[in-house]
């Protein structure tokens, strides 16, 4: 049971984690390598205004999600706009793409490093203690259910408006053939940037969370979720928001399965075996319908 | 000069190791097959490099050849298995294989050190062979970017179905590219071992990856010598650097970010670009009249194939 508890909780900080990064990728085809950092510095932007003046919790999360939104929109303007602007073909705007994020994820991520002389910080200047109630011998803090919570609503929200709105069906017309939907009338430019500012708030909420829960993150903590966050993606399969769920909760219950089956040493190798059997026994996911470009 | 090669041997030999490096990735990357396996590659040589030195005491030459031959080996396995991913689902999956080796490491007990990696790895290696070995390898690689062999690989690159249709055999072309990148990343793994007298696990990080794509995103992706420049910037870079000592990794970023956006062709072929405008200036030619036929292109790849399939 309590490990239950566990999985609820990670699965939902990878699902507010990845459900950004899925959506970016299955519509306007932005793989984006700082998405981990636009996580890492929310958290850390919390910590930093933390040391100038008490905030309740509620507001950290909103002052995350803005930092987080904004760093994303940022990157889609300055970075990905021009070379997607520049690129000769869709393939080499992909590469340069994926390039230009891990060059710009090193910025903040470097900044951040510097600041906290490379050591965890953490949230406790907030003076938030979670609330822990034991229900039936499960212990269960407030932290995890705000999570679960916040995943929860935030994957019901976006599967929503991608099925039920007409917006949502103009993003989904993007990630099936661009071309074709900007002769439709659809501006590119700005469902992607909304897409990004959506998906870096998502990001940075995460962020927040995650530290509270943890106690403290220190700045390396991305890399390892952006590639968790793509196993989750694979193994759902791209642009498919039910998809993005089962994986999560897919990895999660791995991870802490491998955490009580082994010494911690393993744990990590979980998320590069997911990827790897699901590109090589279906290559397009559980709920993918698009099929995987051929060589 | 002398002296100044004796105060940054450390430096020359680093500069060696990430030509291969950057090598090991680029050279894939010029048959369109985006793997970064090359990381890994230089994991498991870096690591059976120091077992066959600690328990076999084998000497330089043939711990570099069997480390380069075992992690072939292993990118041939890995490419028969993922040969046919493209573009982002490849780069990940060879992500995942590269840390995966680091997991392993990690985990390896007394075969790796652990956390701990291993020390005292001491052989014949001289500067000579060392040199030696990364001139062999940039001839080789050199051999590869002139004449047929190159026109073939860039059509591999462009358009695979039109090489398959002029009869190259593009999954061997593939196959190739991953037992190369094994091969030239085994054996800056080794080497990189062998001048370091240690192994550990900063060797099999991502921050690896990071920097052999920096290294050719900046230097060039499509010729050997875009690896050699990228690779030189950045391993003196730091030196020349020092009032950015603690921002060095912010000025990487930001270099790789303005390399992603300015330079698609890289250093290298800004200054190809750049050398061609200039002839061009030079020559004096009779300004075309109006209604003249346009000057012809240079050939494409297709009509490279087609030349090439009438020579034959």
């Amino acid at each position: 049971m309590q490990e239950l508890v566990a999985i609820a909780s990670l699965g939902s900080v990878y699902l507010l984690f990845a459900l950004g990064l899925s959506t970016a990728w299955g519509t306007i085809g932005i793989l984006n390598f700082a998405h981990g950092a636009i996580f890492v510095s929310a958290a850390y932007g919390c910590y930093e205004l933390l040391e100038v003046r008490q905030l309740p919790v509620p507001v950290l999360a909103v002052v995350a999600i803005l930092i987080g939104a904004t760093m994303s929109l940022l990157m889609q303007v300055l970075v990905f706009d021009q070379v997607r602007r520049r690129a000769t073909s869709e393939r080499a705007a992909e590469t340069r793409i994926l390039i230009g994020g891990i060059g710009v994820a090193m910025l903040p991520i470097a900044l951040a490093s510097h600041q906290t002389k490379n050591l965890a910080f953490g949230l406790s200047a907030s003076g938030f203690e979670a609330s822990i109630w034991t229900v039936g011998g499960v212990r269960v803090s407030s932290i995890q259910v705000a999570t679960v919570v916040c995943a929860a609503g935030a994957a019901a929200a976006l599967a929503w408006y991608l099925r039920r709105t007409r917006a949502g069906l103009a993003l989904r017309s993007l990630g099936v053939d661009d071309q074709v939907a900007a002769l439709m009338g659809i501006d590119r430019r700005r469902y992607a940037w909304a897409t990004m500012a959506v998906a870096g708030g998502l990001a940075g909420l995460a962020g927040v969370l995650l530290t509270l829960n943890l106690g403290a993150i220190s700045a390396e903590s991305g890399d390892a979720l952006l590639i968790k966050a793509f196993a989750c993606v694979v193994l759902g399969g791209v642009g498919s928001t039910v998809g993005v769920v089962v994986g999560c909760f897919t990895l999660a219950a791995s991870e802490v399965w491998v955490l009580t089956q082994t010494s911690g040493m393993w744990v990590e190798a979980v998320s590069f075996g997911i990827i790897f059997a699901v590109l090589l026994l279906r290559p397009q996911g559980i709920f993918g319908r698009q099929e995987v470009r051929r060589v | 000069m002398s002296a100044f090669y004796a105060s940054n041997l450390v430096l020359v030999q680093a500069t060696l190791v990430a030509i291969l490096l950057a090598l090991s990735i680029q050279v894939p990357l010029r048959l369109g097959v985006f793997s970064l396996a090359g990381v890994g590659s230089y994991g498991i040589g870096a690591y059976v490099s120091a077992n066959l030195v600690l328990r076999e005491e084998m000497g330089a030459l043939p711990t570099m050849l069997v480390s380069g031959l075992v992690a072939a080996a292993v990118g041939l396995l890995l490419g028969v298995i993922i040969y046919r991913l493209a573009g982002l689902y490849l780069a990940m999956a060879t992500i995942a294989f590269d840390l995966t080796v680091g997991v392993v490491a990690l985990n390896g007990g007394d075969w790796t050190g652990g956390p701990v990696g291993l020390f005292g790895v001491f052989t014949n290696l001289t500067m000579g062979l060392l040199f030696g070995t990364v001139v062999l390898v940039l001839v080789l690689v050199h051999l590869t970017e002139v004449g047929r062999l190159s026109r073939r690989i860039t059509t591999v690159r462009e358009d695979p179905e039109l090489a398959a249709s002029m009869g190259v055999n593009v999954r061997a072309y593939r196959l190739t590219a991953f037992v190369v990148s094994g091969f030239l990343g085994g054996l800056a793994g080794c080497l990189n071992t062998l001048t370091r007298s240690a192994v550990g696990l900063q060797d099999v990080s991502f921050h690896l990856v990071v920097v052999a794509l920096t290294t050719i995103i900046v230097g060039g992706a499509l010729s050997w010598r875009g690896a050699v420049i990228g690779a030189v910037l950045f391993t003196w870079l730091p030196s020349v650097l020092e009032v950015v000592g603690e921002w060095q990794e912010f000025v990487y970023g930001l270099i790789v970010v303005l390399a992603a956006i300015f330079l698609p062709t890289g250093l290298y072929g800004l200054w190809c670009s750049v050398r061609r405008w200039l002839v061009d200036r030079m020559r004096p030619r009779p300004r075309p009249r109006p209604g003249s036929e346009p000057r012809p292109e240079a050939p494409s790849a297709a009509a490279a194939a087609e030349q090439e399939v009438a020579a034959r």
